[in-house]
C-alpha cells in the first residue's frame, strides 16, 4: 500500500496545473458550501434574535387563535390579564394591546396597527424611551406616539409632528384625535415597524375604553397552564420566518449541488484522460504484476489527492475569506422592505459539525467520481493495453 | 272647613303651575327639538320603497358610477342590486336588521360581512357598510337639542345638536342643518367621541314626491381625507309601493 500511496503521489505532482487547479476548485467548491450554510445559519440567528429581542420574547401568553395577520379579529381577541401572569418582574413579563387604527397623513388614508406597549417591561426590546417619560398620566388633546423609521419614511411623519388618528373604543364608537409623534426610532424588526403605531398601554387602554385587556404577554419562559390562554412557544411565533429560511435553504441545495458536480466533473474528466491516455503504463505495470485491483487502487487514489489536498486548500482559503467576511458582514438592507426581521449586516455562524460534514461529504463525492472512471481498467486485456488499444 | 281645603287646593295648583312654567323653556326646547328630529325622520322614511340611482365614488384621482336599485322595507331590510358598471354588475347587497349578505358574480359566492368588516368601505368610498346599513332612525337613536343657526345659514334655519342615547352608537354626535317649515335636513356633520368632525353629508336637490321632499342628491365627504366625496344621486324614487315576496331572501342574491 505504501508502494501505491508513493506512485500515486508522484503521478499526481506531475500532473502539474491540472492537479492544482483540481485541488483549487474543489477547494473553493467546499469553501462556497460552508459559506452558504454558515451565511443561513447567521441569517436565521440573526432574525430569530431580532425577533425574540423586540417581539417574541420566551413566548407569549394568547386567546386561542389569536393572529396578527388578521386585523379584523383583534378587537375581539382581547382578554383581562390573567390574575396568574399579574405580578409578574417587568424584566419576565410585557402586557401588550394592539388595535386597529386609521391615521391620515396629508389627509390620505393609512390603516395601522395600534401597538399598545407595557411602560415598565424591560422585556422587549424597543426604544421608547420618550414615551416613557412622557409626564403626563392622561391622555389630553394630543396622544404621544413613536414611530420606527421606516413607517415615518412611508408616512411622510417626523418627530413633533402631528396627524389625525382615527380609531374605535370597545363598543365601536368611533373617536379621532391628533396624534404627536414624540420620537422616530430605529427599529431592527420591520414587522413592528412598517404600519405601526407604538403608544403607552396605558393610553390606548383609556382611548378604547378596554382597562386591564391584553392581546397578548409576552414572557421569558413558560409559566405552566393559564386558564383560557394558550401558551404560544417562540417557534410557534416566529413559524413563518423559520419556515422561508428552511425553504430557501432547500433551495440553496440545488446551488451546492451545482457547485460539487462541477467540480467532481473536473476530477472525472482528469481521471478518464488519464486512463485512456496512459494505457501502455497500465499495460506495464500489469505485466510487472500489479492485479488489476492494485492498479485500480492506484489511479483512484491518484484521483483523490486532489479531494484530499483540496480539504487544506479550503482551510487556507476559507480562513482568510471568513475572516474578511466576518469584519465586513453582508448588507441586507434592502430586505427591509420585505418582512424579514433582520436589518443589520449578516455575520457568518460557523458549526463546526457541519464544516466537517461537508468536507467528508465532498471528499467521499471526488473520491467516488476518481473511482468511476477507472472501473474499466479491471477489464483489460494487457497486451492490448501494451500497445495501447485497450481502451478505444 | 269647605273654605280652608279650597285654598289650599288653591295653592296646590298655583304652584304646580309655577313648577311647570319654571320648566317649561328647557323641556319645550328639547322636545320641540326632538319633535322636529321625529319629523325630518318622518319625511326620509317610510314603510316601503325602491330606488333607482347612481352611486358616484370620487376618490380624487377617478371618479367611478355604479348604478343601482334598491328595495327597502323600513329600516330593517333592503335588498340592492348593481347594474353597472362591468366590473361591479350584477353585484348584490341583502341587508336584514343587522346582517349583510354581499354577493358578485365574479366568485359567485355570497359573503356574510360581519363584525369588522362592516367597518372597511364600500366599494372603495367614502362610507363603510356600517354607513349604509345604518337602521336606526335618528330620532329613535339621538336626543336632539336646539343650537342657534349662525348668521350666515340660509333661513329658516335650525340646528339640531344630536348626542347619542347609547353609548354603543357609531358616532357618538351629530349636528343637522334643518329647515322647521319643510322638515328637511340640509346638511349632516357627523362627529368622533372627541368632538372631531368626521364626515359630512349635504341633502341637495330637494323635490316632492307625493307628500314628500326628498332630496336627489346625497354628497358623502370623509372629512379627514382630502378631496374625496361620495355622492348618492337618485333618479327615481317610489315611496309606499308593494315589493314581491321573497325579495329578501338569500335566494335572490344568486337569482
Amino acid at each position: 500500500m505504501g508502494m501505491i500511496l508513493r506512485i500515486a503521489w508522484k503521478n499526481f505532482y506531475r500532473q502539474g496545473t491540472r492537479a492544482i487547479l483540481n485541488v483549487i476548485i474543489t477547494g473553493l467548491t467546499m469553501v462556497a458550501v460552508v459559506f452558504n450554510i454558515s451565511l443561513y445559519n447567521g441569517f436565521q440567528a440573526q432574525a430569530t434574535r431580532n425577533m425574540v429581542r423586540t417581539d417574541v420574547g420566551g413566548g407569549h401568553y394568547r386567546l386561542p387563535g389569536f393572529d396578527i395577520l388578521t386585523p379584523t379579529e383583534w378587537e375581539d381577541r382581547t382578554f383581562q390579564m390573567p390574575v396568574a401572569l399579574k405580578g409578574a418582574d417587568p424584566a419576565d413579563s410585557a402586557e401588550v394591546l394592539v388595535q386597529q387604527g386609521q391615521i391620515f397623513p396629508r389627509r390620505r388614508l393609512y390603516p395601522v396597527q395600534l401597538r399598545g406597549m407595557d411602560m415598565r417591561q424591560t422585556l422587549i426590546d424597543v426604544p421608547l424611551d420618550r414615551l416613557r417619560a412622557w409626564d403626563e398620566k392622561s391622555t389630553g388633546d394630543q396622544l404621544p406616539a413613536i414611530l420606527g423609521t421606516k413607517m415615518a419614511e412611508r408616512a411622510k411623519l417626523g418627530t413633533g409632528d402631528t396627524v389625525v388618528l382615527k380609531w374605535r373604543d370597545r363598543l365601536g364608537v368611533v373617536d379621532a384625535r391628533d396624534l404627536l409623534i414624540v420620537d422616530v426610532v430605529p427599529i431592527i424588526n420591520p414587522r413592528i415597524d412598517e404600519g405601526v403605531v407604538w403608544l403607552r398601554l396605558d393610553h390606548l387602554r383609556e382611548i378604547t375604553r378596554r382597562a386591564g385587556e391584553v392581546s397578548w404577554v409576552a414572557v421569558s419562559g413558560p409559566r405552566g397552564p393559564v386558564p383560557g390562554v394558550e401558551f404560544q412557544s417562540p417557534e410557534m411565533l416566529m413559524e413563518d420566518i423559520l419556515h422561508i429560511i428552511e425553504t430557501d435553504r432547500r433551495y440553496a441545495k440545488i446551488f451546492w449541488a451545482i457547485l460539487i458536480f462541477l467540480a467532481g466533473i473536473g476530477v472525472f474528466n482528469t481521471q478518464i484522460l488519464n486512463v485512456f491516455r496512459r494505457q501502455k503504463e497500465i499495460g506495464t505495470l500489469m505485466a510487472m504484476g500489479m492485479t488489476p485491483r492494485q492498479i485500480v487502487t492506484l489511479f483512484t487514489l491518484e484521483g483523490s489527492l486532489a479531494a484530499f489536498l483540496s480539504v487544506f486548500a479550503a482551510l487556507v482559503l476559507g480562513t482568510a475569506i471568513f475572516s474578511w467576511f466576518q469584519s465586513v458582514g453582508l448588507d441586507v438592507s434592502h430586505l427591509s422592505e420585505s418582512s424579514i426581521p433582520v436589518r443589520e449586516r449578516v455575520l457568518l455562524k460557523i458549526r463546526p459539525h457541519e464544516v466537517v460534514q461537508t468536507g467528508l461529504a465532498i471528499v467521499a463525492i471526488m473520491v467516488l467520481v476518481s473511482w468511476l472512471p477507472v472501473r474499466r481498467i479491471s477489464r483489460l486485456d494487457p497486451t492490448l493495453a501494451l500497445r495501447g488499444r485497450g481502451i478505444t | 272647613m269647605r273654605g280652608a281645603k279650597g285654598k289650599i287646593l288653591a295653592a296646590l295648583f298655583a304652584s304646580c303651575v309655577l313648577m311647570l312654567l319654571a320648566s317649561w323653556p328647557a323641556g319645550a326646547g328639547e322636545n320641540d327639538a326632538q319633535r322636529l328630529l321625529t319629523a325630518v325622520d318622518d319625511n326620509l322614511w317610510s314603510n316601503t320603497k325602491t330606488i333607482t340611482g347612481r352611486l358616484i365614488i370620487d376618490n380624487g384621482r377617478r371618479e367611478r358610477v355604479l348604478t343601482w336599485e334598491v328595495w327597502m322595507e323600513g329600516v330593517e331590510r333592503s335588498f340592492s342590486h348593481y347594474l353597472s358598471p362591468p366590473r361591479e354588475k350584477g353585484t348584490k347587497m341583502l341587508k336584514i336588521e343587522d346582517k349583510l349578505w354581499l354577493y358578485t358574480p365574479r366568485t359567485d359566492r355570497k359573503i356574510l360581512i360581519a363584525g369588522h368588516l362592516m367597518r372597511q368601505s364600500m366599494f372603495g368610498s367614502d362610507l363603510s357598510y356600517e354607513d349604509m346599513m345604518e337602521d336606526k332612525k335618528l330620532s329613535r337613536a339621538y336626543r336632539a337639542s336646539l343650537e342657534p343657526c349662525a348668521a350666515s345659514e340660509e333661513a329658516p334655519c335650525a340646528v339640531l345638536y344630536l348626542l347619542a342615547l347609547d353609548e354603543g352608537t357609531t358616532y357618538h354626535s351629530r349636528r343637522l342643518w334643518v329647515d322647521p317649515e319643510k322638515k328637511i335636513v340640509r346638511r349632516q356633520e357627523l362627529y368622533a367621541k372627541s368632538g372631531k368632525l368626521l364626515k359630512t353629508v349635504d341633502f341637495l336637490d330637494y323635490r316632492p314626491i307625493g307628500q314628500r321632499l326628498f332630496p336627489k342628491k346625497m354628497v358623502f365627504r370623509d372629512r379627514l381625507k382630502e378631496n374625496t366625496k361620495t355622492t348618492y344621486v337618485f333618479d327615481s324614487i317610489e315611496f309606499d309601493v308593494s315589493i314581491p315576496e321573497g325579495t329578501f331572501s338569500q335566494l335572490q342574491l344568486k337569482r
